[in-house]
């Protein structure tokens, strides 16, 4: 059995944990609706405002969002022992990594997509000024949101290392993707996409970067 | 090919010609937990086929030694070998060979107990056509499609024990497999005690339930981390006892 294959079983199975708990749904889009609604409300009713902090709001919600994602990503190996079961199982230790990357990545996914609803209504954001570098943007940046988390996550196993060590790593680890997630999305909502090659070039870096040493040390971290 | 360790003791002559490597060959085996010692200096050897009971009481190192002989926990100072691989640089060879059913049953709370099994069986490469077999032989060929987490205890074990049967491993390791379970349930872990024994692989039995256990041909125990003077002599399973 390849890696891809061993990586494709570990994502569908996390698939269907979250699509059976309705987790996305029921916990991460109302928190981030909740998130988005308040900084909309505290900024007040000067639309152009509105318009050019939509998309560093958006990306924020997402942050927060993914953190969460993380960490269930991991909360069902740890319920009842499981993620030891994949530590003894013959496969390769990568391809927990890639298939609980993979299963972050479509859940961020779906979930933006609905993020990206809420912002255009709430705050004006342009979905259609540059379509095409809207959507590279998301998807490259939530590649290395869904990279750093599934190397991470594996800490909040640890309740201790849950609270504090988590957030540390994470967050300064996702500032890159975050910044240029942000640029992008702003030169495509002002229909600008074509000087965004510099951010998205950014991101596939970050992104080629994470998964690369995810693929590389994740056995080590999941090792004793 | 396995390579052999160095540190593990010397084994015994085969009539073939061929020396069989042991199932479990312990020696100097210490795992500490920041500065706990859980396993202090443990010499074993169990060879393949036997049927080997653990006693011991609780906080004894029981289920600390049987995790590190799974590769769950790495030794901490000294080695050994499972099947002749080494513990340590050869994880996944001993990964292949051996299950162990613990205090914790692994299982995926969201998942029903045949998506477990099957999942579990996919990343083994077992065939998936057993798996509604097994889950009638455990008795929970009702129960399949429902979630883990609406199961109980005792549900959640025998699930555990189906795992062990499809696994078929050489080396099974039990650590308290009794908890939880009723009569019924109690028998079925000595079912797939004796068809293990039956057909020469090795079974390390920790448990407290002192009326189980009657198949090993021997006994160990363990207090303060330490292995304590074997009682009674080797006798392999299957021959009379099982």
């Amino acid at each position: 059995m390849n890696l891809a294959r061993q990586s494709g079983l570990i994502a569908a199975k996390d698939l269907r944990i979250e699509v059976r708990g309705r987790y996305a749904l029921g916990a991460v889009l109302p928190f981030a609706a909740t998130v988005l609604l308040a900084f909309g409300l505290s900024l007040g009713p000067d639309r152009t405002l509105l318009q050019r902090t939509a998309p560093g709001l958006l990306w924020l919600a997402v942050l927060f969002a993914s953190i969460l994602s993380f960490r269930r990503a991991y909360e069902s190996e740890g319920e009842d022992g499981a993620l030891e079961g994949l530590l003894l199982a013959p496969i390769d230790k990568a391809a927990v990594f890639l298939g609980k990357a993979v299963a972050v990545l479509a859940q961020l996914l779906v979930f933006e997509a609905a993020v990206l609803l809420l912002v255009t209504g709430l705050f004006g954001l342009s979905l259609g000024a540059s379509p095409l570098t809207l959507a590279a943007a998301f998807v490259l940046g939530s590649a290395g949101l869904a990279a750093v988390g599934s190397m991470f996550g594996l800490l909040a196993e640890s309740p201790r290392a849950r609270e504090a060590i988590f957030p540390l790593l994470v967050l300064p680890l996702t500032t890159p993707a975050l910044i240029a997630g942000v640029k992008a999305t702003s030169l495509a909502a002002a229909g600008r996409g074509a000087s965004a090659g510099g951010w998205l070039g950014l991101l596939l870096a970050f992104d080629v970067v994470l998964v690369a040493a995810g693929t590389l040390v994740f056995g080590q971290l999941l090792e004793d | 090919m396995a390579s052999r360790t160095t540190d593990a003791p010397s084994i015994a002559s085969h009539p073939d010609g061929v020396a069989p490597e042991p199932a479990i060959a312990l020696s100097g085996l210490t795992r500490v937990f920041g500065v706990v010692p859980a396993v202090v200096r443990v010499d074993l050897r169990i060879e393949q086929g036997e049927v080997v009971l653990l006693r011991g009481p609780n906080g004894a190192g029981k289920s600390t030694l049987l995790r590190v002989v799974v590769t769950a926990l790495s030794p901490t100072y000294g080695g050994g070998s499972v099947l002749g691989f080494d513990l340590v640089r050869e994880r996944d060879q001993i990964r292949r060979r051996t299950e162990i059913l613990g205090h914790r049953t692994r299982l995926y709370e969201d998942l029903t107990g045949r998506e477990n099994l099957r999942f579990t069986c996919s990343i083994h490469g077992i065939d998936l056509r057993g798996v509604d077999e097994t889950l009638e032989r455990v008795g929970l060929g009702d129960a399949a499609r429902e979630r883990v987490r609406a199961y109980s205890h005792g549900m959640r074990q025998r699930v555990a024990v189906a795992r062990a049967i499809l696994r078929q491993p050489d080396v099974l390791l039990l650590d308290e497999p009794y908890a939880g379970l009723d009569a019924e349930g109690k028998d079925l872990i000595d079912s797939v005690i004796v068809d293990a024994a039956r057909e020469d692989r090795t079974v390390v039995l920790a448990t407290h339930d002192a009326a189980r256990g009657s198949m090993a041909g021997r006994t160990l125990f363990m207090d303060g981390g330490r292995l304590l003077p074997v009682l009674d002599g080797p006798a392999r399973a299957g021959e009379g006892r099982a």
